[in-house]
C-alpha cells in the first residue's frame, strides 16, 4: 500500500513541479496579477450576491422596480439617490441590483457555455484525431463550414431559430445515450462489466421509450437561446486544436509502446493520450470566457438575449442606450444607466484576456524558458 | 506548382464548403415552420397574402422530404432570389446589394489606418521589447480587444455628440444633404457617398459623408486593431531572433537599415494573412457599430430583421457573409502564395 502510494506520489511529481513552474511565472508578470485580482473582486460580488443586494421577489435575477417612482408615471433613467446608489434605468429597474446579481449572470453565461463548447469540442477532435479516416475528414470539413461564418452572424440566426418551448422524450435521450455508451465502451474493447450494465440501462430505457415514455416540456428562455447558439458555433475551434494534438500526440513512441503491450483503445486513450493533449486546450479555452461573455452580451445588446428586467449587463446597456443624446437633458442625467454596467462588462472580459495572454506566454515552449 | 494551377485548386477546393455552407443555412431554416419558410420563396409583396402563402407550401411541398425542399430551395437561390424581408420591405437580394455601400465605406476608412497603423505600432513594440514603448502599446492592444463595442460606440457619442457638439450622433449624412444627394442632380454611381460626392465633383457631400463615419470607423479602429499588433510584435520578435539579422547587424548596417529592410519585411508575411482576414471579417460583421450609430448598412439591417423574425433576410445576410469571408480567405491565399513562392509547393 504504501509502496504503491509513494510511486504515486512520485509519478505527480513532474507535474508537480511544472505547475509550480507555471505559477511562479505567473506570478511574476504584473498583469497576470491585475487580472486574478479583478477577477477575484467579481468572484467576491457573485457569491455575496445575495447579501449585497437581498432578493425582493421569488427569481432572484429579475431585477426589482421602484413603484412608488412608476407610479408617478416617471419612466427615464434616474441618477444616484439614497434608495438607488446606482440610479435606476428605463421603467424604474434598480441598476445596483442589476449589476450585482448581472455578475452571477456572466459568470454562468461564461462558464457553462465554455463547458459545453469545450466538451463537444473534445469528444468530436478526440474521434476525428484518434480515428482518422473518413470520419475524421468529414467531422473536421464540418468544423471548416461553421468557422466560415462570422461567430456573431451564425450565434443570431441560431438564437432566433431555436424554440422557444421544446417537448422532449427524456426516454429516447437517455436510451441513445446508453446505446452509445454501450457501443464506445464495446468498440473501444474496455471493462465488460460496464458495457454489460450500460446494455441493460439501455434496454430498460428502450423499453421505457416504447410503452411509458417519458416527455418533458421544456421552456427555453431567450437568454438560454442565446447560450446554446453560442456553444453551438463554438466548439469548432476547439475540436480543430484538440485534433491537431492528438495527432501529434498519436505518433509518439510511448503510444506504440502501450499498444504493443496489449493496453485497450480505452486505456491508451483515457491514460496517454489525454493526459498528453487535453491540457494547454483546457487551460486556453477556460480563458476564453471573457470572450465569450462579451459574444452574449453583444446579442442581449441588439435585443436578442435576456428579456427585459433580467440581470444582465448587456440587457441592461440595450435599454438605456437610446436615452444618450435626447435633446434639452444634461449629459449626466442618463450617464449612470450605461456607463456602470458596461465598466462592468469591461473589468471582466478585460480580467479575463489579461490573465489570458500572461498563460499563453507561460505556456509558450518557445518562449517560456527564457 | 505555378501560381494558376495553385489558384485554380483553391477555387475547386471552395466548391465542397460553398455547398456544405448552403447545407448548414437550409437546415437552419428547417427550424422555422413551413410558414415562415414559405417567406424564402416570395417575391413581390402581393404574395404575403396567407392564400399565397399556402400556395407556396404546396406548390414547392414544404411539408414534405428535406431533399425536394432543399433542391427547391437551392435552385431559387442560383436564380438569384433568397426570399422576402419583411423588415425592410424588398426583396432580400436587393436589400443585400442596396444597403452594402454604406458597410463598405466605413471599412474604405478603417481599413487602412487599422492595417498600416498596427503594423507600426507592432514594430515598434517588438524592436522596443520590454521598454516602457512596448508596455505601452500591449496595454492599449489588450484594453481595446477587451472593449464591449457596443459600449465604446455609446460613450464616444457621448463624448464627441452630446458633451462637445463636433460629430453628428449618427446616419450616414446630415438631412439638407441627405436631401440634395437623392435629389435628381446628384447622379448614384456606386451607392457610397464618399465615393459619389468625388465623381460628382461635389466633395462637400465627401466631407459630409466622412464625419458620419469617423466615429464608427473609430470603434472599429480600436478594438480590431490589437490583433495585427499583437500578431505583428510575435512576428517580429521572431525575426529579430535570426541569425541572418545578426549577420546584417555584423555587417555593419545601420539599426534602421536593419529593421526595415530585414526583418519588417519578413515579419510581414504573417500579418498580411490576419489583415485579410480582419478586412474579409470587417465587410461583415458590423453587426453592432452600425446599430449603435443608426447607419443603415448590413449589420444594422441583419440586427432589426433578428428582433423581428425575419428568416429570410437574416439567413440571407449570414449566407452573404459566409461567401465574403471565404472569397476573402481565397484572395489572402493567393496574395501569400504570389509573395513566398514557398506555399505552392507545400
Amino acid at each position: 500500500m504504501s509502496s504503491r502510494w509513494s510511486e504515486f506520489k512520485a509519478s505527480l511529481e513532474p507535474k508537480v513541479k511544472e505547475w509550480k513552474f507555471m505559477l511562479k511565472r505567473l506570478s511574476e508578470s504584473p498583469l497576470s496579477i491585475a487580472g486574478v485580482a479583478i477577477l477575484s473582486a467579481f468572484v467576491v460580488i457573485a457569491v455575496f450576491a445575495p447579501i449585497l443586494a437581498p432578493p425582493q421577489g421569488d427569481d432572484p435575477f429579475m431585477i426589482p422596480r421602484d413603484w412608488r417612482i412608476l407610479r408617478v408615471g416617471v419612466l427615464e433613467p434616474i441618477p444616484p439617490t439614497q434608495d438607488h446608489i446606482f440610479g435606476t434605468i428605463e421603467n424604474q429597474y434598480d441598476l445596483y441590483y442589476g449589476c450585482i446579481w448581472g455578475t452571477i449572470t456572466a459568470f454562468r453565461i461564461g462558464i457553462l457555455v465554455v463547458a459545453g463548447a469545450l466538451l463537444i469540442g473534445l469528444l468530436i477532435g478526440m474521434g476525428a484525431g484518434y480515428y482518422g479516416g473518413i470520419t475524421g475528414e468529414a467531422l473536421m470539413r464540418f468544423t471548416d463550414i461553421i468557422i466560415a461564418f462570422p461567430g456573431l452572424v451564425l450565434s443570431m440566426a441560431l438564437t432566433i431559430a431555436l424554440p422557444n418551448v421544446m417537448q422532449v422524450n427524456l426516454s429516447l435521450f437517455i436510451c441513445v445515450f446508453f446505446a452509445l455508451l454501450s457501443l464506445t465502451v464495446l468498440i473501444l474493447r474496455g471493462n465488460p462489466r460496464i458495457t454489460a450494465i450500460s446494455g441493460a440501462l439501455f434496454v430498460i430505457t428502450l423499453l421505457s421509450y416504447l410503452y411509458f415514455p417519458l416527455m418533458v416540456n421544456m421552456s427555453i428562455t431567450n437568454l438560454d437561446k442565446v447560450m446554446v447558439a453560442l456553444v453551438l458555433v463554438g466548439w469548432p475551434g476547439y475540436a480543430r486544436v484538440i485534433r491537431g494534438e492528438v495527432l501529434r500526440v498519436r505518433s509518439e513512441d510511448y503510444i506504440e509502446a502501450a499498444r504493443a503491450s496489449g493496453c485497450s483503445d480505452l486505456r491508451i486513450i483515457m491514460k496517454h493520450i489525454i493526459p498528453n493533449s487535453v491540457y494547454p486546450v483546457l487551460i486556453m479555452a477556460s480563458l476564453d470566457t471573457g470572450a465569450i461573455v462579451l459574444s452574449a452580451a453583444a446579442l442581449s445588446f441588439l435585443g436578442l438575449g435576456a428579456d427585459q428586467g433580467y440581470a444582465d449587463w448587456g440587457q441592461i446597456i440595450n435599454m438605456s442606450q437610446h436615452w444618450i443624446g435626447v435633446t434639452n437633458v444634461p449629459l449626466t442625467e442618463y450617464l449612470h444607466a450605461f456607463l456602470i454596467p458596461g465598466f462592468l462588462i469591461f473589468m471582466f472580459v478585460l480580467a479575463w484576456n489579461l490573465l489570458g495572454d500572461a498563460v499563453r506566454d507561460v505556456l509558450d515552449p518557445m518562449i517560456r524558458r527564457r | 506548382m505555378g501560381l494558376v494551377t495553385y489558384v485554380v485548386r483553391r477555387l475547386l477546393l471552395m466548391i465542397p464548403v460553398l455547398v456544405g455552407v448552403s447545407v448548414l443555412i437550409f437546415a437552419i431554416s428547417m427550424l422555422f415552420s413551413p410558414y415562415q419558410r414559405a417567406t424564402l420563396y416570395v417575391r413581390n409583396p402581393q404574395a404575403l397574402n396567407p392564400h399565397t402563402i399556402e400556395g407556396i407550401i404546396t406548390k414547392y411541398n414544404l411539408n414534405g422530404s428535406m431533399f425536394s425542399q432543399y433542391f427547391s430551395w437551392i435552385s431559387e437561390v442560383f436564380h438569384g432570389s433568397l426570399g422576402w424581408s419583411t423588415t425592410v420591405r424588398q426583396p432580400v437580394t436587393t436589400a443585400l446589394l442596396e444597403r452594402f455601400p454604406a458597410t463598405f465605406e466605413i471599412v474604405l476608412i478603417a481599413a487602412p489606418v487599422i492595417v498600416i497603423l498596427g503594423i507600426w505600432l507592432g514594430v515598434q513594440s517588438a524592436v522596443h521589447r520590454n521598454t516602457l514603448i512596448d508596455h505601452g502599446t500591449r496595454t492599449i492592444a489588450i484594453l481595446g480587444w477587451s472593449l464591449p463595442s457596443f459600449w465604446f460606440g455609446i460613450l464616444l457619442v457621448s463624448f464627441f455628440y452630446v458633451y462637445l457638439g463636433w460629430l453628428p450622433r449618427g446616419g450616414r449624412l446630415s438631412s439638407p444633404i441627405q436631401a440634395f444627394v437623392t435629389s435628381a442632380s446628384f447622379v448614384r454611381y456606386t451607392g457610397s457617398n464618399i465615393i459619389d460626392g468625388i465623381l460628382n465633383g461635389q466633395l462637400w457631400v465627401t466631407g459630409d459623408a466622412i464625419l458620419h463615419v469617423l466615429l464608427p470607423a473609430t470603434v472599429i479602429i480600436v478594438i480590431d486593431i490589437a490583433i495585427i499588433i499583437r500578431v505583428m510584435r510575435s512576428s517580429m520578435l521572431e525575426v529579430l531572433n535570426k541569425s541572418y539579422i545578426i549577420a546584417a547587424k555584423a555587417k555593419g548596417l545601420t539599426q534602421k537599415q536593419v529593421i526595415n529592410k530585414h526583418a519588417r519585411r519578413n515579419a510581414l508575411i504573417p500579418t498580411i494573412t490576419i489583415s485579410g482576414l480582419i478586412i474579409g471579417g470587417l465587410i461583415t460583421g458590423l453587426v453592432i457599430t452600425e446599430t449603435v450609430f443608426a447607419i443603415g448598412g448590413l449589420g444594422r439591417w441583419a440586427a432589426q430583421a433578428a428582433l423581428n423574425i425575419d428568416m429570410p433576410a437574416v439567413l440571407g445576410f449570414a449566407m452573404f457573409t459566409a461567401v465574403v469571408f471565404l472569397i476573402s480567405n481565397l484572395i489572402v491565399d493567393v496574395l501569400y502564395a504570389y509573395i513566398d513562392p514557398r506555399i505552392r509547393l507545400a
